[in-house]
């Protein structure tokens, strides 16, 4: 009795997809966008504070990932590279947001189901850090977000910004003092 | 030689990697079926998707088998109609034709109304029967086109029958219209070919 | 009250660590964006392609009625040509098709969607091809415009397209 045929191991690495569609598999790619949209996706959301700006800038990462895959270089560390885009994406959109001066939006289902007390704060809570987050000037909001959430090096980030280590922990120690005032203010609301 | 040259083939087809999707006893049974084709000068590439084919779709081996063996026995039959000249396609076109029922003659008198490929002549041939249309009005109506029409033309006649069965026409009264329509006499006149068609070059 | 400005910033960080859940749908998306266009060699200034998704979805239920259907093109083809495969198959979460063009291994034809409609493209030289889709990995369908395969030995339906041309 056969097995289903195509179906890609979970287990299969990032070098190994990256293997495949290099040789033609394109169905291959499909499993590295699964792999990664979520973990690229909160990056993304946070940084533009729109969800559907955010999964245009990830469609389009992943996209522009693919018609530059020859130039990964290192196929194991194709997160790091796809991040690289993304990070860069999210620039491009991030200036167009502003221009429109987009405020975050809502989770409206989150506010109709919050029944209880402590899911309301929740919810307000969290609409409160998007709004301080909204009021970063974005180069700090993405400092910020690239070492606090996404856990990079400072390193790292200067690789993905192309800015200096020094100009990034001073982006990020602004961050958090224009944050906790922001968020000071709120409480007086 | 001619034990190497045969061993030469069995190894190729061995070694075809598509066939290790097939189990150890399987493969060893389609196996020797595609050489035993190979070896009479068939094409064995029809063969293997049929044998693929089965495996895909989760059937058990003598199944599979089974089906190498008849595409085998078929194409066999189909060249023996179409001459040793025919190219694959014609042949597996030739298969279908004589599965939906058309005889072996019916291919032959084909191949000396038309110029090659026939493929399209026996797809829509074998393509009509499926729809519905008797055997014997199909056949004497693409053999009544044979000499003249275009591959584009049969295509077209025979997406015009579908339509028009589609629609709710009996198919052997579909096809004898459009074959009016189409400046064809009757059926049965058709059968009988006026004078002297073109005859094409001869096949090697 | 917060006492401390640390214990502030850390409250704003768990809070943005948690996870966020983006809509599968663009998963296909992207590969539809990519069949568009499948060469994955980059020319040497990657562009930023207009975002498809309106046109992608409009195109795709009009090639379902009008795209030219693989089997009319049956003649004077030299060499292969592009086919495209259409299935309106709103409630699939996969689509593949098989056929005697790529061995009928399901991860070879990749099929794409837009709102139900699913499409691929492959290139074939002249011959006849039988050929299924695969839905969602387990359920058969021919191709409901093609022909009918008549011979079906496996028990499931198959379709058969007829590419015209001078055969080798």
């Amino acid at each position: 009795m056969s097995q289903p045929l195509g179906i890609d191991s979970v287990e299969a690495s990032d070098a190994e997809l990256v293997r495949r569609v290099r040789t033609g598999d394109i169905g291959a790619y499909s499993t590295l966008v699964a792999r990664y949209r979520n973990r690229l996706g909160r990056y993304a959301v946070h940084m533009l504070g729109d969800r559907e700006d955010a999964e245009e800038a990830l469609q389009d990462s992943f996209v522009r990932a693919y018609r530059s895959l020859d130039r990964c270089d290192d196929p194991a560390r194709f997160g790091a590279w796809l991040y690289g885009i993304l990070v860069n994406r999210c620039r491009t959109s991030g200036a167009r947001a502003a221009r429109r001066r987009r405020m975050f939006v809502r989770d409206a289902d989150a506010l109709n189901g919050a029944t209880h007390a402590d899911q309301a704060d929740r919810v307000e809570w969290s609409d409160t850090v998007n709004r301080a987050l909204a009021r970063l000037a974005p180069e700090y909001r993405e400092a910020f977000l690239l070492k606090h959430v996404e856990d990079l090096e400072y390193d790292a980030m200067a690789r993905l910004t192309g800015a200096g280590v020094s100009a990034l922990k001073m982006r990020v120690k602004r961050a958090r003092e224009q944050l906790q005032r922001f968020l000071k203010e709120a409480e007086h609301v | 030689m001619i034990l190497t040259v045969l061993l030469l083939m069995t190894q190729v087809a061995v070694q075809d990697p598509r066939l290790e999707r097939l189990d150890p006893e399987t493969r060893s049974l389609v196996v020797s079926v595609v050489d035993s084709a190979r070896a009479a000068g068939l094409p064995s590439e029809p063969l293997i998707q049929r044998a693929l084919e089965g495996v895909t779709k989760g059937a058990q081996g003598p199944r599979i088998v089974a089906a190498v063996r008849r595409l085998a026995t078929d194409l066999g039959t189909a060249r023996g109609a179409l001459g040793s000249g025919a190219t694959a396609p014609e042949l597996e076109a030739g298969v279908a034709a004589l599965r939906a029922g058309a005889g072996p003659q019916v291919l032959t008198q084909l191949r000396e109304a038309r110029r090659p490929p026939l493929t399209m002549a026996l797809a829509v041939l074998a393509d009509l029967v499926t729809s519905g249309v008797p055997v014997d009005s199909a056949s004497a109506i693409v053999l009544a086109f044979a000499p003249t029409a275009r591959d584009a033309d049969l295509v077209e006649f025979r997406r015009a029958v579908e339509r028009d069965i589609s629609l709710g026409a009996p198919p052997g009264a579909a096809a004898s219209v459009r074959a009016l329509n189409t400046g064809i006499r009757s059926t049965t006149d058709a059968a009988v070919p006026p004078g002297q068609p073109p005859r094409p070059p001869s096949r090697p | 009250m917060f006492d401390r400005d640390d214990e502030l910033v850390d409250r704003v960080v768990r809070q943005l660590r948690q996870p966020v859940s983006i809509d599968p749908a663009l998963d296909d998306r992207v590969m539809a964006e990519i069949a568009a266009d499948p060469a994955p060699r980059a020319t040497s200034r990657p562009r930023f392609a207009l975002r498809p998704w309106p046109w992608l979805a409009a195109a795709a239920v009009l090639g379902a009625i009008i795209i030219a259907r693989p089997w009319t093109r049956g003649a004077d083809n030299s060499g292969s040509n592009a086919f495209q495969f259409v299935l309106v198959a709103p409630q699939a979460s996969s689509v593949a098709l098989v056929g005697d063009f790529n061995d009928w291994d399901p991860a070879r034809s990749p099929m794409r969607t837009a709102q139900g409609v699913w499409a691929t493209t492959v290139p074939l030289a002249p011959g006849r091809y039988r050929y299924a889709f695969l839905v969602n990995g387990v359920e058969w369908r021919a191709d409901p415009g093609a022909p009918d395969a008549h011979d079906d030995e496996f028990g499931t339906p198959s379709s058969v397209i007829t590419v015209g041309g001078n055969g080798s």
